[in-house]
């Protein structure tokens, strides 16, 4: 049987509306260009936390290369996790699953690996009795440095129209931390897994779900607006 | 209707949405010409109905979306894959529409009472107009219903769904021009808002 002929003209209600509003408008950079507006951002930041808390009392036994270095290739690592994000942000330009899971899957090895090497190099304890001060101060300290690299990509993902919001927003929730902890390994100079997985790393997973929370609440928001 | 399936029709929805992006209206016509009867496939297809109406109007609030993200768009790249991203988010929404819908249906159930206030003022008996209503996709009876039952203003009709104030109009508008074909009721009489 024939399927049934289309009826594909167009309402005259949705013509007035497309009319009324036909202002040009400039088509949003690529993902790949937007991040780059947050490079300096991330450099600033993992410049402005040694510098005001003070660099990690075992840097010259890790050397400078090796400090600034591994700090410089995760806040990198970050401001690519960023990247996906605001490209899983354009319709049409989603991430396929396999994508996703190589993007969270390398962050938190790149994390992991770390924590790690830095153990082997310059093994340091908190001393007894401070585990858990330490930890909360350098879990806030995560959380709260990463708030203007957060509050940047949630307005540029913003811009775009994520068809998966929450996950557009987890993962440059998790840029955003992978950033921020490459800057507080500069001053936190204990190594020991225990601490950083804990603090550093809850952090990190606290800002992934702020980022999930401020996406949908953002897309929420631009769904209320009129046309 | 011609259907933009290999890449020289692709090449031209590129053209038409760099012409939109840059203000020009007959660019979204033909765009509206391209993708509209795919995008009511999708829809079709993702409801599992053949029930025109409910797609219709998912295509028509896509189409809303296209417009207010159009600068999403990044010249060159594909146009279909984006303009069916932004229908799935449309779709999305229209989703979590319907389950809230379905928590709060028994709040939203109309008396016969209540119903005959426009029914006198189309001048028909309540069960006639019920019955034609019952016979309109849900999306738009709601947003009638609670225009010229309720007395909602179309603002507070698109906050409540989360829709344009837009989309909001055009479903009361398509849902008042099926009730006047329905109960054989004269049109060109007083526009619906």
């Amino acid at each position: 049987m024939a399927e049934p002929r289309m009826d594909t003209r167009m309402p005259p209600e949705l013509l007035a509306i497309v009319e009324r509003g036909l202002a040009p408008v400039r088509p949003i950079a690529s993902p790949a260009r937007r991040v780059l507006a947050l490079l300096p951002l991330g450099l600033a930041l993992l410049v402005a936390i040694p510098a005001f808390w003070g660099l990690r009392r075992n840097a010259s036994e890790l050397g400078p290369m090796v400090a600034w270095g591994l700090s410089g290739l995760q806040a990198l690592a970050g401001l690519l996790i960023v990247g996906a994000a605001l490209r899983e942000a354009v319709p049409g330009r989603e991430l396929s699953a396999r994508a996703i899971a190589w993007t969270v899957g390398a962050a938190l090895a790149l994390f992991a690996g770390m924590t790690f090497l830095t153990e082997s190099l310059v093994p340091a304890a908190t001393p007894p009795g401070v585990f858990g001060r330490y930890a909360w101060e350098c879990f806030w300290m995560a959380a709260a440095s990463s708030v203007p690299v957060l509050a940047a990509a949630v307005w540029l993902a913003g811009r775009a129209l994520p068809t998966r919001p929450a996950l557009a927003g987890a993962i440059y929730g998790l840029g955003a931390g992978i950033i921020a902890d490459a800057g507080v390994r500069l001053f936190c100079w204990v190594s020991s897994p225990a601490h950083v997985l804990l603090a550093h790393g809850g952090a990190i997973l606290l800002l992934a779900a702020t980022g999930a929370a401020a996406a949908t609440l953002v897309e929420r928001l631009k769904g209320r607006k009129p046309a | 209707m011609r259907e933009a399936n290999h890449p020289g029709d692709e090449d031209e929805l590129v053209r038409l949405m760099v012409a939109y992006q840059a203000g020009e209206l007959a660019a979204f016509e033909g765009l509206y010409a391209q993708l509209a009867a795919d995008l009511r496939r999708y829809f079709q297809a993702t409801l599992a109905t053949r029930a025109d109406g409910a797609a219709q109007d998912l295509v028509q609030e896509t189409f809303l979306a296209i417009h207010r993200s159009r600068r999403t768009y990044q010249p060159g790249l594909p146009v279909r894959p984006w303009a069916f991203g932004i229908a799935r988010n449309v779709l999305g929404r229209h989703r979590r529409e319907a389950w809230r819908r379905s928590r709060t249906e028994n709040r939203d159930a109309r008396s016969g009472a209540e119903m005959a206030a426009p029914a006198a003022a189309l001048a028909l008996e309540p069960r006639d107009l019920a019955a034609a209503l019952a016979l309109l996709p849900a999306s738009r009876r709601e947003a009638w219903v609670l225009h010229h039952v309720h007395g909602l203003s179309f603002q507070q009709i698109a906050a409540r769904f989360r829709i344009g104030v837009g989309a909001a109009k055009l479903r009361s508008s398509r849902a008042m021009r099926a009730l006047r074909a329905a109960l054989g009721v004269e049109t060109g009489g007083a526009p619906d808002g």
